[in-house]
């Protein structure tokens, strides 16, 4: 993102929104984005709207309103003069909109967002047969971002246990070789709000599985948001509840649950 | 919707946060889902959801949304998703949709055991599930946990921590009602995943010191 210094008045509303708290006040008075950590989310851009006052006029006001001693307060989700300027993105820092911006369809999945389809439609594509249990390991989240380097280091890592990364996941499409994990070197250093590392592993495997992310946590500077998903038994019961327990972890209360209304039903052999 | 699994809170808080949503699968249910998707966003606009929206339009609590004119542009393989503030609702919903019959798939992010009753009394069985195992990795670069609670509604991670914090203040300091504050919140959230309502009830009990 960029602000038009020749339009910011220095309000900071653009601050608090930035869901990367990357926006600060320069020594100028107007607010500059610190484009290493920004990860183009676009959220500062689509939350403040654009009130259209002349930067002129705003800076009137304020000076006016400073002689009464009084101050000025914009509303918290506006940005008065529409400073706030999205630029076009070049490959490879585009890839920062592609896994920041929701709205953004990633081209491979099809998927908005970071393009994972996990359980969701379960019912209908049969990814996670009986016996089978998928992991989705996302990087960055919640609301610190995660660097491609740490992201290589967790999907390395995982690629020695045995798993079948999703072929359709973007993080798996930037794979230069899915036996290793290893991911395209001019990727690495952008930054994201978060990816998501999506693999299927057997039931079997899942002491193996948590056993790898309990080392490769303490390895990356950012956090790991971890979710494990199966299909149900035909009582609705959840196998990998017990095994899970099993290895020593806990279950969220809350969680997602597939109702398997999608037509055509995958019909397992 | 990978967004919608690590909601925080306590079990009574959770209690009024369910997130429906309709997904496509390629070649398998999303080409010709445009008018069942539609479908899908009257049913839940029928039972007061408390936020509705898709990824590529946003939600209804931004500026500008006609939620009717939203729903007519919805084409195939849109990401919609509607939030229920209460089981009784979500019941209704889930019965409406079982009746209707789309053929898309249809999750619910929520207590895992209260949604499967609701399946349960509708006479289905749920299919897949999905649990979270919380965060793992440099969890001391994370906020107090109450500041998680509103920030895991929007999984995008669109409602920053620092706009939290200022809304609180700005509710504590009478600036802002907390329904303002919190419409503000769900704003950021830009497929519609957001609960204005729990956010409010948060944002009234955080501004008093209780978290
Ligand atoms: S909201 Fe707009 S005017 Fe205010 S500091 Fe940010 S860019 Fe400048
Ligand atoms: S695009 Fe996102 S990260 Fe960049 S300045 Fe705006 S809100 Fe912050």
């Amino acid at each position: 993102m960029e602000i038009d210094k020749e339009k910011c008045v220095g309000c900071g509303n653009c601050h608090a929104v930035c869901t990367m708290g990357v926006i600060y006040l320069d020594e100028d008075g107007k607010s500059v984005v610190n484009q290493e950590e920004c990860v183009e989310c676009r959220t500062c851009y689509r939350v403040l709207r654009n009130e259209g006052y002349r930067p002129w006029f705003v800076r009137a006001v304020r000076k006016i309103l400073g002689v009464f001693r009084l101050g000025y307060l914009a509303e918290p989700d506006v940005c008065p003069t529409g400073a706030l300027t999205p630029p076009p993105l070049q490959w490879p820092r585009s890839i920062r909109a592609t896994f920041s911006d929701p709205s953004t369809v990633h081209e491979g999945t099809g998927v908005h967002g970071r393009g994972t389809d996990e359980i969701k439609s379960n019912e209908v594509t049969g990814r996670l047969r009986e016996g089978d249990v998928g992991f989705v390991v996302e990087l960055g989240r919640p609301g610190i971002g995660a660097r491609f380097r740490d992201i290589q280091k967790v999907s390395m890592a995982l690629a020695q246990a045995q798993v079948q990364f999703e072929p359709e996941n973007p993080v798996t499409q930037l794979m230069t070789d899915t036996k290793t994990g290893r991911i395209r070197e001019d990727v690495l250093d952008e930054k994201v709000l978060s990816a998501i590392i999506e693999l299927k592993t057997r039931m079997e495997n899942i002491g193996q599985v948590l056993r790898v992310l309990e080392e490769v946590q303490h390895q990356v500077d950012t956090v790991i948001s971890v979710g494990i998903a199966s299909k149900c038994a035909a009582d609705g019961s959840v196998v990998h509840e017990s095994l899970v327990r099993q290895a020593g972890y806990k279950l969220s209360p809350n969680g997602k649950t597939n109702l398997g209304l999608g037509r055509p039903l995958f019909q397992e052999r | 919707m990978t967004n919608t699994l690590h909601r925080q809170g306590d079990v009574e808080s959770l209690k009024g946060d369910f997130v429906v949503f309709a997904h496509t699968a390629k070649s398998r249910n999303r080409e010709g889902s445009g008018p069942k998707i539609r479908e899908f966003m009257r049913i839940c606009l029928r039972h007061n959801p408390v936020n509705i929206g898709d990824a590529k339009q946003g939600n209804v609590h931004q500026d500008d949304i006609d939620i009717n004119k939203l729903i007519s542009q919805q084409g195939d393989g849109a990401a919609a998703a509607a939030v229920f503030a209460d089981m009784e609702s979500l019941q209704k919903v889930i019965e409406d949709l079982i009746r209707a019959d789309l053929g898309i798939c249809i999750n619910v992010s929520g207590l895992l055991e209260e949604v499967r009753a609701c399946c349960v009394k509708a006479g289905i069985q749920r299919h897949s599930v999905e649990h979270s195992l919380g965060f793992w990795g440099a969890k001391d670069r994370l906020p107090e946990r109450h500041i998680l609670e509103i920030h895991t509604m929007c999984g995008h991670g669109m409602v920053s921590f620092n706009l939290i914090r200022k809304m609180i203040e700005q509710v504590k300091l009478r600036r802002l009602s907390a329904k303002k504050a919190s419409k503000i919140l769900a704003k950021c959230c830009e497929c519609g995943a957001f609960n204005p309502k729990r956010a409010e009830q948060l944002l009234e009990r955080f501004s008093k010191g209780i978290t």
